[in-house]
Formats: C-alpha cells, structure tokens, sequence
C-alpha cells in the first residue's frame, strides 16, 4: 500500500513541478561549515562523543589533530564485553590512520552471536559495522535474514535506517534488494512541509541519517535511489537549514548527511549564490557567483553558462548562451560589457558538466546601478500676466545659485531639468524627485514632486499664490534642495539649488507659528446615552387608570339591576375545583406579567388548566344535565296542558 | 326625519327590553362594559401619546378579543339560532369561550410588557 501511494504521489509531484524546478532555499555557508567543524571538534569525554568527532570530522574531510592520543583514549574507554563500545572504538579507529584495536576471539563471537534475530536492529548495526571496520569475517546472507526479520518486527524509521546503513557493509553478491525497497517506503513516509521541506515527523536526525544511508547503500549497490530531484533538494532544505546544533549526534548526523550529498554517484545538489549583492554596475562589472556542492566545496567540473538573461521591465533579451568564466574558484560574467541599461535583469543560470548535479537550473534577479548626473538645471522667475519674459539663471551641480529668487503672489517660480545617466546620456526617471523648501527660520518644510514631460524633461512649477496653503502663507527665505533617488542609482541627490524668498499676502499669515500638533490628546468624547422616551405626568396616568377601570362599576351595577345572581350555584366538588383553578388560572397571568417567562407559564397553565378543564367538564356537564332535565319537564307539562 | 329615527329607537328599546332572555341580558351589559374600557383606552391614547405602545396595543387588543368571544357566545347561547348550532350546547359554547379567554390573556399577557 505505501509504495503504490508513494508512487502516485510522486507523479502527482513531478507533474505539479515540472514547470518550475526548485533550487534550495537553505544551505550551509562556509561560517555554518566551520561551526560544524567546531562542535565536532569539542575534546570529547567519552568513547561515544569520541565517535561522533572522529568518524564525523573524517566525513568532513578533517583529520583529527594528535590521532596517538585518539588511538590510546579510544583503547582505554573500550569495554570488550559491549557491543555498542566495540562498535564506537572500531569505526573510530578506522577513521584514524594508524590505529588497531586488539580483538580476541571472544570479541569476535560476541559480535557474531549478536547477529541474529533475537537482537535489535541497532545491535545488529553495531555488530556488522565494528566486525566490517575490524576486518573480520562475517556470512551476510545471515545477516539480510536478521535484518529482514527485525524490519518486519521493529516497523519504526531509525530501526530501517539502521538497516539501510549495516546492508551498506555486507557483501554485494547478498541478497539486498528488498533492503533496498525499504529506501522507497521510507521515502513515502516523509511529511511533505509546504512543498519546500521533506523531513520525518522523528526530527532532522532521522532525516539526515536517512539521506546518508539510503545513498550509501544505492553506492553499494550502484543502483539509482528513487528519491526525485525535487525531493533531494527539499531534503537539502531540512537537513540544512538549522544552523546550530543541539546534540554532537546531530551534529553528526548532519555531517553524514553532508559527506553522501557532496559525494555520490547519483546525486550531487548544487548550490549557487552570488558572491555580495547581485549588482553591477560601471565600477564593478563583473557579476560573480559561486557554484559549490552542500559542504561548500566549490565544483571543479562545473560549466556555469547564463541561458537567458531578460529585462525585467521590457522583457527584452539582453543575453542569450553566455559563459561564466571561472577565476580563483569564482564564476564570474561581465554583463556590463552588454551595455545594460540601468534596472533589473532576470537571469535563467545552467550548471553542466555532471549529470549528477540536481537543482542545475537556477534563477537570478541582478540589478544594474548607475550614476545620475544632472543636466541644464534652468531657474526662473515668470510672471503670471506673461508681460515680463522670464529671467533663466542656470545652475551647475553641485554648485549653489549665487542670487536668490524672488517670488510673490503675482509671480511664478519655476524650475526645470534633465536626468541623464552618467556615462551613457540616456535618459533616466528615478522614483524619486522631489522638490523641498525649508525655511530655516521657522523650520517649515514643504515638498513637492517634479514631474517629468514626454521628452523625459522635469519640469516643477511653484506658483505663489496657489500654493499658500501649504506654506500657512509664512512669507520668508526658503533653501530649495532637490532630492534625487532610486534603487538602481549608485549616487542619490540632495543639492540645495537656490534660496527662494516667497511674499504673501501679510494679512493671510497667522500670527503666531504653531509646530503642527498631531500627536497631542484629542479632546474627550462623551458618550449620549439613548435619552429616555418623555413619560405623561403621574397624575394624568393615574386618573386615566381610574377612568378605564370604571366601567367595571358600571357592569357591576347592570348585572345587578338585570337580577344576574349565583343562586345556582351547586356546592359539588367539581364546581369548587373549577373555581379554583379559573381563580388560579387568572392569578398565573398575573404572576407572568410580574415573574416568569412564557415557557414557565405554559408549564404551570398546562397543569392548572388541566386540572381546570375536567373540573369544568364535570361542572357544566352536570349543569347540561340539569338544564335538559328542566327542559324535559316544561315541555311535559305544557304537553299535558295542552291536553 | 329626526321623528322616525327616535321612533325607531325607542321601539327597538322597547323590542330588546321585552323579548330578550335575561342570559342574554347580562351577556350585553358585558359587552357595554368592554366596549367602554376600549374607546376610554383608545381616548387615553389619543390625548396623552402612544408611549408605551405595546401596553396601548395589548391593552386595546384584549378589549376587541373579548368583545369578539362575547359577541360569539351570545350568539351561540342565543335559543333563537338553536337550529345552526345543534352540536353545539351552551355549556360547549361557554367552555369555548373560557377556553379563547385563556389563550387571548396568555397572548395579552406576554404583550403588555
């Protein structure tokens, strides 16, 4: 079952990603390789942190510093009647030249009765690894069974890792090929995190020892792992991108995990970053990048070549195949050599010269810089009805206007300019350019925009009268500077151009000047409760309350003039229940206008009025009686009458 | 005209005071009684504000539900119109009317407020 989903899932996969293949997002820097070197370099203070640094160092590339002093640490911390102990000493010694364990003949029994069932997947590990480091001899096909037999029993990731990792020592011609199923089924158990991380819920050990196991058995047995391009680099992802370690295990395990990925036969993920900002510009023109494996080795037989290189706002191709050279482990381009126009450049970057390389394909957003230079800086000063021609005072960058200019409410102020590049003459349009005038006295500050025309010439216009708003129509000297600035300029501009001595009309201009409170408490709300409706006087309600009540006096003495009476009433017990109840029912109105709520007083009417209902059922029924009774003899005795 | 209206009136006075049953009698007093407390109820309204509605409505409402179940059950007492309720007795008739009176004041009741 897992297989098949791990096999659907990759198509799903590979055909959702196929468009865009994915280039890793975290990986170790020579700092973050040197930290590793550094917690795997700790002294170490027993033979299982001895391990993990010499057999983790020697998958760097490090050689430990003193190895006799290794050796003899190792020799003595060696408990001959332990497995685990045997399994540190001969994979440590192994990784040091020079250094030999003594076995005994009950060593090598040991080792080789562990190699059973009954054991664990970890002992079994440790027993083949310290007998393949020892050189001695050992029946691997014995072995698989075991190993076969734990996986089925101990079903969890580190027990088939540990698998993985002890069928990497036995021999080839053994049958490993349903250990090497289980790369497939582990594979299939990694949680997918936003399709950028591939880890086991088991945490980044797991991980990493996984990826170094499942490559050093597919070297074994020189057969391809089935793990995808995609999934070898969101395992990058997760293995590296922690940069300090918690434990020396981990440590380990990432520099076991770094070893398999910079040196397989499959798979070899590339890294590549630019060295510095990915920016050019006239005075360094040449974009370098560095092409390195996940250790930071940079690839010797790598080929760096630019497929496409476009603009980002015109699309247009700039280069198309261009070469990296490679200069003191560098690739560099001279993309200033194209004669880019100031911007940004998407590039599409090709790593060849080994087919294992993975994630060879990579994309760069490259900024081109530049300097601005200022052109034809016209000052003047217009008058509104045009009858005087304007008077154009030309100032040099980053020189100031040697007069300052007058302006008042007849007048206008105006200003107008080019921006070019410094060493093209092309035209530029940064975001940003405005215009501000302070006055220094008060510390006013106003800014404006200076828009560009057609022909790519700023114009800014300050007409006096218009304007005095944003001035509060303070009238003095103002300095007027002009800001220049954009991402892409290598020089942004603040040049105070001229003084400006802006009148307006006096009467206008507040008396005092007062800095601009915005951050001061506002003044409090009040809250306007829901004022309560007008009520009528009491008295009014009170004797409208006497007036509606009255005609009950009135029925009252009615009834008592027509000679209604109770005479008949009959003392039976269902009469008395009815009248209670009748009496109660009224009296449970009342009770609910005061107290209760309507499903209260269904529950007290439904009982009272149940009781009420038989009563008056037995009541009136008895008046039917009567009254049919009544009837029965007055028809008789008219009957008989009439005869 | 005015002459033949006042007739009117006064023999149809005579009428009701001679032929109808006492029963009936006392049911109309009843009816006077309710239909005043309404119109003083609608008066208090008109002078003085709708304020609290609801009351004027569930107080107004009671008195037009009450006029109506009276107005029912004198019709169904009424021995002149025993031939269109021959299933119907007065006993039935009344405990109908209590029965109504029950649900009116639960509904008045809720609505007074």
């Amino acid at each position: 079952m897992y297989p098949f989903e791990g096999l659907f899932s990759l198509l799903v996969l590979s055909l959702v990603l196929e468009t865009q293949a994915l280039t890793p997002t975290h990986h170790l820097t020579t700092t973050d390789v040197a930290r590793l070197q550094a917690v795997l370099s700790q002294p170490f203070t027993d033979l299982k942190s001895a391990y993990y640094s010499v057999v983790g160092l020697s998958k760097l590339g490090i050689f430990v510093a003193d190895a006799d002093e290794t050796c003899r640490f190792i020799n003595s911390n060696l408990d001959p009647s332990s497995v685990e102990s045997l399994f540190y000493a001969a994979e440590a010694s192994q990784a040091l030249s020079g250094c030999e364990i003594p076995v005994s003949n009950d060593t090598r029994d040991l080792l080789l009765a562990t190699v059973s069932e009954d054991s664990t997947a970890s002992q079994i590990h440790q027993s083949v690894s310290a007998l393949s480091a020892l050189g001695l001899p050992l029946a691997s096909q014995e072995v698989v069974s075991a190993l076969k037999a734990r996986i089925s029993k101990e079903d969890n990731v580190l027990a088939i890792i540990l698998a993985l990792q002890t069928a990497s020592r036995l021999s080839q011609q053994a049958e490993l090929g349903e250990i090497l199923e289980e790369i497939e089924d582990l594979a299939a158990r990694l949680d997918d995190l936003g399709g950028v991380y591939l880890q086991f819920e088991e945490g980044l050990e797991a991980t990493a020892l996984f990826v170094s196991a499942a490559y050093s058995l597919s070297d074994h047995v020189d057969m391809e792992p089935p793990l995808k391009e995609d999934q070898v680099i969101q395992l990058v992802n997760s293995i590296f991108s922690k940069k300090s370690w918690d434990s020396l295990s981990e440590a380990f395990s990432v520099a076991s995990a770094a070893a398999s990925l910079s040196n397989n036969r499959f798979h070899v993920p590339v890294i590549v970053s630019a060295q510095g900002p990915a920016a050019v510009s006239h005075s360094h023109p040449f974009l370098q990048l560095q092409v390195t494996d996940v250790l930071c080795q940079p690839l010797s037989s790598a080929s760096v070549l630019v497929e496409s290189a476009s603009a980002v706002a015109s699309k247009s191709a700039i280069l198309n195949q261009a070469p990296f050279t490679l200069r003191d482990g560098v690739f560099e381009l001279n993309f200033m050599a194209s004669q880019p126009a100031s911007g940004y450049y998407q590039f599409s970057v090709a790593i060849t010269g080994d087919s294992r390389f993975v994630a060879n394909h990579v994309e760069l957003k490259v900024k081109v810089s530049t300097r601005v230079a200022i052109n034809n800086m016209d000052l003047s000063v217009v008058d509104k009805d045009q009858s005087i021609g304007p008077k154009t005072t030309r100032v040099e960058y980053p020189t100031k206007a040697k007069a300052s200019f007058m302006a008042d409410s007849h007048q206008n102020f105006a200003m107008t300019f080019q921006l070019v590049d410094e060493t093209t003459g092309v035209e530029l349009t940064p975001h940003q350019t405005f215009v501000r005038l302070h006055n220094q006295k008060t510390g006013q500050e106003v800014v404006f925009v200076a828009e560009p025309d057609s022909k790519n010439l700023y114009k800014f216009e300050l007409d006096t009268a218009e304007r005095k708003t944003e001035f509060d129509s303070i009238s003095g000297t103002y300095a007027l500077y002009l800001m220049v600035g954009d991402a892409t300029l290598e020089n942004p501009i603040l040049w105070n151009v001229a003084d400006v001595v802006l009148k307006f009309l006096d009467e206008e201009a507040p008396g005092t000047i007062q800095a601009k409170t915005l951050y001061v408490p506002k003044p409090e709300i009040q809250h306007l409760f829901r004022e309560p409706e007008k009520k009528p006087p009491t008295v009014v309600s009170n004797a409208f309350t006497a007036l509606v009540l009255s005609p009950f006096l009135l029925l009252l003495i009615l009834w008592f003039k027509l000679g209604a009476n109770i005479s008949n009433f009959t003392l039976s017990p269902s009469t008395i229940l009815f009248h209670i109840g009748h009496a109660a029912m009224l009296g449970l109105m009342y009770v609910y206008w005061t107290h209760l709520n309507m499903f209260q007083t269904l529950k007290y009417l439904a009982i009272i009025g149940s009781l009420t209902f038989l009563a008056g059922n037995r009541m009136l029924a008895q008046k039917a009686v009567k009254r049919i009774a009544a009837e029965q003899s007055s028809r008789l005795a008219k009957y008989r009458s009439l005869r | 005209m005015s002459n033949s209206v006042i007739s009117v009136i006064s023999r149809f006075l005579e009428e009701y005071a001679s032929s109808t049953p006492n029963k009936l009698k006392v049911i109309d007093a009843y009816l006077l009684y309710i239909m005043m407390t309404g119109a003083l109820q609608f008066l208090y309204c008109l002078l003085v504000g709708t304020f609290p509605f609801n009351s004027f409505l569930s107080g107004f409402i009671s008195c037009v539900g009450s006029f109506i179940l009276a107005v029912c059950l004198r019709i169904q007492i009424n021995p002149q119109n025993k031939g269109e309720f021959l299933s119907i007795s007065p006993e039935r008739a009344f405990a109908d009317f209590l029965f109504a009176h029950t649900v009116l004041h639960l509904v008045v009741i809720n609505f007074i407020g």
